[in-house]
């Protein structure tokens, strides 16, 4: 065994953290892409995730998203439950033979000495039913604490998938935490020797979550739900994918505020949930076909080198 | 001397027609490891014998990330085959001349011999050519090469996946395979995966690759670094360091097998870790405690001599705890979990259970048939008159009708919430701490009993009337909507509510007619169910026969002896009025089975059954029986009915059985003296009468006809 001390070399902020995965993704050839500037409940849900693991054609993606659960807001009162909470989302596709030893150097990458910690792979098969989604795959356990969702997806939008892709959800908060063995996950350090988690976000957590538990509307909300199905199936009609995914996510976001403000029956729910789920899979049907009419681009040259044109062209112009 | 040295191999020399097979994959759920281990041995086994080229010894071992197959005393090849090819008649196979036909000419070849070597052989068509073919046995290593892929394939895991470009299924991508036999790489491929000679240790720990030459080197080489791939030998040396460790802090390990067998499954190195948590928690309920270090954080629990201590115990993959992270990291879980299960603790008792059961009102039971608060009301309901057929004291009724009206409340707590397992006992936990009678906490702590064939039924007579209450009430409303499990499809788990039933019946002793409380069950349900009493009962009868069956047949008892006590009573519907009834005189009929007389008594049942079977009902007219023989019979059942009576109300079925054993000397003297089927319709009937009432007695007890009997020996009498 090698004899290693852990010299506290683990970053131990959430900015620092995030600053080592995008650098450690972005070499092994990821698109360093953005969060979905819409309100998800998690990095799955995001179209360079949902979408770009159908088909045939290689991805490779790593972004932050903040994750939004309503039902799971604590009023910022409980120092580990979050109403919204950031995932740090990576998807290879096709999952690569040795994508877990890379995710073993990802954690290398932020610090941890793994000789000295207790990492293992403990099964944990994933199920989106919004999203007729499923994969297997394991809960990442590091001392005995869930640190990542690692899945091999294996069907998405109601449909078999070939390559298969891994995805990898590091919970950010969580892992934080962990690394700077806080009692709070308002104590972490947002940046290094600077402002807290607390000071950032304690203040929307209570606000969202007074309003998904007390304020919001309920007939609005019912009403951006039926109003966002209509739309997502007018724009399908249209032939357009990708605004028809993004009017189903805010149905599916409406429904967990819904959910969170105990307007939805048991009945109501499977409906309800059944609602969207039929828009997803209308959706990946068509973002299919819609890559299918195109020729599959990204199937032409390698995804690295399409990465690294992209990348050129981008610093091209800032120069 | 030198001989004898010579026959020793040398210690890194592996003996001959050994095989060492080991399948490195991505970790393997741990409940799936045993089964597929196990599997892959069986079938590789099972291959190998029917090839002729069976080892003398199996051994298999798993960790999470490699499956392992050890076979030792192969053959080193199939045996050669020697088989005959038919060929052409002899009569076809030369000319007038005495020559070689070109038929024969052309069998010789395609069987590659020359002409003359062929033979003759006679067959029922006559005489025919044939040639002598031998086919050499393949090398065990060719077999082992076309065995060992398609066995591994074909392994049935409980989910499987694809990976990659599309490889699979299998129940995780495969990282290696090693395959040895006698030192020498067995070649084979698995998705892509070739066999070598070499493994790896731990993927953190010594994830440098190295090659074996057999099983003890492969063995010898993971020892040496802390690797060991024997579940039952992990799961030892856990279970000792545990006992150790918990004796070692003042108190004795809680043993948990299903968890310990688990936690020897998560590892490849089986170091224990042993933490602490703030005494605070302690201040929880036990079961609470427990639960959550055991389903959150796969943890066993140490008692003291004052009842559980701040301690908790599990698993790391590795010796040791370098820097205490894997310590730290584990408690601070932990403490995050409890400070949980606190906070809920803490938020459910703001109040009493009691008043929250107006929340019953707003959590849905069914879509269709309502909520729980609707269904509290029909339990205390329920419960009531079942109380009441039991004949229990008016405390008893009043307690049974108290936890019905709670039973259900801890549904709405957030602890169960958190930890659904712990329903019932939460609620049960609560009463107790609101200072409930004990039968009335105790009846809402094990409404869930039993949850399984080793589970006991609920401790008192309150809750097994609470118990049969809740799942007669859900029996019959899913049932009353239609919704009949078939198949493995069971939503509702109606298969182990119905076996609840029969379980708490039976072994509360509970004399009950359970047909007539799932008719009130069903009243109580008004008009939300749309099926009347009969429809409802009609579906359920069968159903919950079936689960009689099944408890009956777990308990011993044979098919036809179950069979004929639940076909007892007129028209067969009395079988179940009383569950401990029942068992009684399906005991009865095991007991007496065996014995001569019982044989001729259930010939006898057949004889009458069969005469009466389609008769309409007569009278008997005693006056009008004249023939000696009916006279008789009259008489010898006329005198044992009073007895047969008096020991069916005792309950005394082999009484009841033997007596009615001793009609059979006259029932088969009736049978030969006298026709029952007269041409004079008024003595036809009056016979067919008295053997209604007798046939009419002896159903009480058990549908004798069902008893299935040695004809052979029954002839020989």
């Amino acid at each position: 065994m090698r004899k290693t001390r852990e010299r506290g070399l683990s970053v131990q902020t959430l900015q620092e953290l995030i600053l080592r995965l995008q650098s450690f993704w972005a070499e092994q050839g990821c698109v360093i892409q953005q969060p979905l500037d819409l309100e998800v409940g998690a990095g799955t849900m995001h179209p360079d995730t949902f979408l770009r693991v159908l088909g045939p054609e290689p991805w490779k993606v790593a972004y932050v998203q903040p994750s939004r659960r309503p039902a799971d807001g604590r009023y910022g009162d409980n120092p580990f439950r979050l109403g919204k909470h950031q995932q740090y989302q990576v998807i290879l596709k096709p999952a690569p033979k040795d994508v877990q030893s890379l995710y073993v150097r990802s954690l290398e990458a932020i610090g941890l000495d793994l000789t000295q910690h207790d990492l293992r792979f403990e099964e944990d098969n994933w199920e989106a039913p919004t999203l007729g989604a499923w994969g297997l795959g394991w809960q990442v356990m590091l001392d005995g604490m869930e640190i990542t969702q690692f899945t091999y997806f294996q069907q998405a939008g109601g449909l078999e998938l070939l390559p298969i892709s891994a995805e990898l959800t590091y919970g950010l908060e969580r892992l934080t935490m962990f690394l700077a063995q806080a009692r709070s996950i308002y104590d972490i350090g947002w940046v290094p020797g600077g402002v807290d988690y607390g000071e950032v976000r304690h203040q929307e957590e209570y606000e969202l979550s007074k309003y998904y538990f007390e304020i919001a509307d309920v007939v609005f909300l019912q009403q951006i739900f039926d109003g966002q199905e209509r739309e997502a199936k007018r724009c399908l009609e249209a032939g357009l994918v990708l605004p028809a995914y993004e009017c189903a996510l805010k149905c599916s976001h409406a429904f967990n505020v819904l959910d969170a403000r105990g307007a939805v029956s048991v009945t109501e729910r499977v409906a309800l949930m059944k609602r969207v789920r039929d828009l997803a899979c209308a959706c990946a049907r068509g973002y299919v076909e819609s890559r299918e009419r195109l020729g599959f681009p990204l199937l032409r040259g390698t995804l690295g080198a399409t990465a690294s044109a992209t990348a050129a062209t981008a610093s091209g112009k800032e120069a | 001397m030198a001989e004898i040295m010579v026959e020793t191999p040398m210690a890194t020399e592996p003996p001959k027609g050994e095989f060492l097979l080991e399948v490195r994959s991505e970790e393997i759920p741990a409940r799936m490891l045993e089964p597929g281990t196990r599997e892959l041995a069986t079938r590789v086994f099972e291959e190998l014998m029917a090839r002729g080229v069976g080892p003398r010894e199996v051994e298999t071992g798993y960790t999470p990330r490699r499956l392992v197959l050890i076979l030792s005393g192969l053959p080193e090849r199939e045996a050669d085959r020697e088989e005959q090819v038919l060929g052409p008649p002899v009569r076809a196979a030369y000319n007038a001349e005495g020559a070689p036909t070109p038929a024969l000419l052309g069998f010789a070849k395609r069987c590659g011999v020359a002409p003359e070597e062929l033979i003759r052989i006679a067959t029922e068509k006559g005489e025919y050519l044939a040639a002598k073919q031998r086919t050499t046995g393949r090398a065990t290593s060719e077999i082992l090469s076309q065995v060992i892929p398609r066995v591994l394939a074909g392994i049935s895991w409980p989910k499987a996946m694809r990976w990659g470009a599309g490889d699979g299924p299998w129940v995780r991508p495969v990282q290696g395979l090693l395959a040895l036999l006698d030192g020498k790489v067995v070649p084979m491929s698995f998705f892509d995966v070739a066999a070598g000679d070499s493994t790896i240790g731990h993927p953190i720990l010594s994830p440098e690759s190295f090659s074996v030459v057999g099983a003890a080197d492969y063995r010898q080489k993971l020892t040496a670094l802390g690797l060991e791939v024997r579940h039952a030998v992990r799961r030892k040396r856990l279970h000792a360091a545990m006992t150790a460790e918990a004796e070692a802090l003042g108190g004795k390990l809680v043993e948990d097998d299903p968890l310990l067998d688990k936690l020897a499954a998560l590892c490849e190195i089986p170091g224990v870790m042993s933490g602490a948590f703030d005494p605070a928690f302690l201040s929880l309920p036990a079961e609470v405690l427990a639960t959550s270090l055991r389903d959150h954080q796969s943890a066993l629990t140490v008692e003291g001599p004052e009842g559980l201590m701040p301690a908790f115990l599990t698993v790391m993959d590795r010796p040791d705890d370098p820097i205490g992270r894997v310590r730290s990291g584990n408690e601070y879980v932990v403490a995050a979990r409890l400070a949980d299960a606190k906070f809920f603790y803490g938020e459910d008792r703001k109040g009493k259970l009691a008043p929250k059961a107006s929340r019953l009102d707003s959590l849905g039971f069914h879509e269709r048939l309502g909520t729980y608060g609707e269904k509290a009301e029909r339990l205390a309901q329920l419960a009531a008159a079942i109380g009441r057929r039991l004949g229990s004291p008016s405390e008893e009724v009043e307690q049974a009708v108290e936890a019905a009206k709670l039973l259900k409340v801890d549904l709405t707590t957030e602890m169960v919430k958190e930890f659904t397992s712990l329903q019932g006992n939460v609620g049960g936990i609560y009463a107790r701490e609101d200072g409930h009678p004990e039968a009335v906490w105790q009846a809402i702590y094990d409404q869930y009993q039993p949850a399984s064939t080793e589970d006991s039924i609920p401790r008192g007579r309150v809750g097994r009337i609470a118990g049969l209450a809740d799942r007669i009430d859900t029996l019959v409303g899913i049932f009353g909507l239609g919704l009949i499990p078939t198949g493995s499809k069971d939503p509702f788990g109606l298969r182990r509510a119905a076996q609840g039933v029969v379980r708490i019946a039976l072994e509360g002793s509970l004399s009950l007619d359970l047909e007539a409380v799932a008719r009130e069950a069903v009243g109580f349900y008004g008009a939300k169910l749309s099926r009347s009493a009969d429809e409802v009962l009609s579906l359920l009868r069968p159903f919950l026969h079936d689960r009689i069956r099944h408890v009956l047949g777990l308990l011993g008892y044979a098919y036809d002896e179950i069979e004929a006590a639940l076909g007892a009573g007129a028209g067969g519907s009395g079988g179940v009025a009383s569950l401990p009834d029942l068992r009684a005189r399906v005991a009865a009929l095991k007991k007496v089975r065996g014995e001569e007389r019982f044989l001729s008594v259930v010939l006898s049942a057949k004889r009458i059954a069969n005469i009466v079977k389609d008769a309409p009902e007569h009278d008997l007219e005693p006056s009008a029986l004249v023939e000696p023989a009916e006279r008789e019979l009259f008489d010898a059942f006329a005198d044992l009915r009073a007895e047969i009576v008096e020991a069916l109300a005792e309950r005394d079925y082999e009484r009841v059985l033997f007596r009615t054993a001793d009609l059979a000397p006259v029932l088969d003297k009736f049978f030969v003296d006298v026709l029952v089927m007269d041409p004079d319709l008024d003595v036809r009937a009056n016979r067919i009468a008295l053997l209604q009432a007798i046939h009419r007695t002896i159903s009480r007890t058990a549908k004798l006809t069902e008893m299935v009997v040695d004809k052979a020996e029954l002839r020989g009498r």
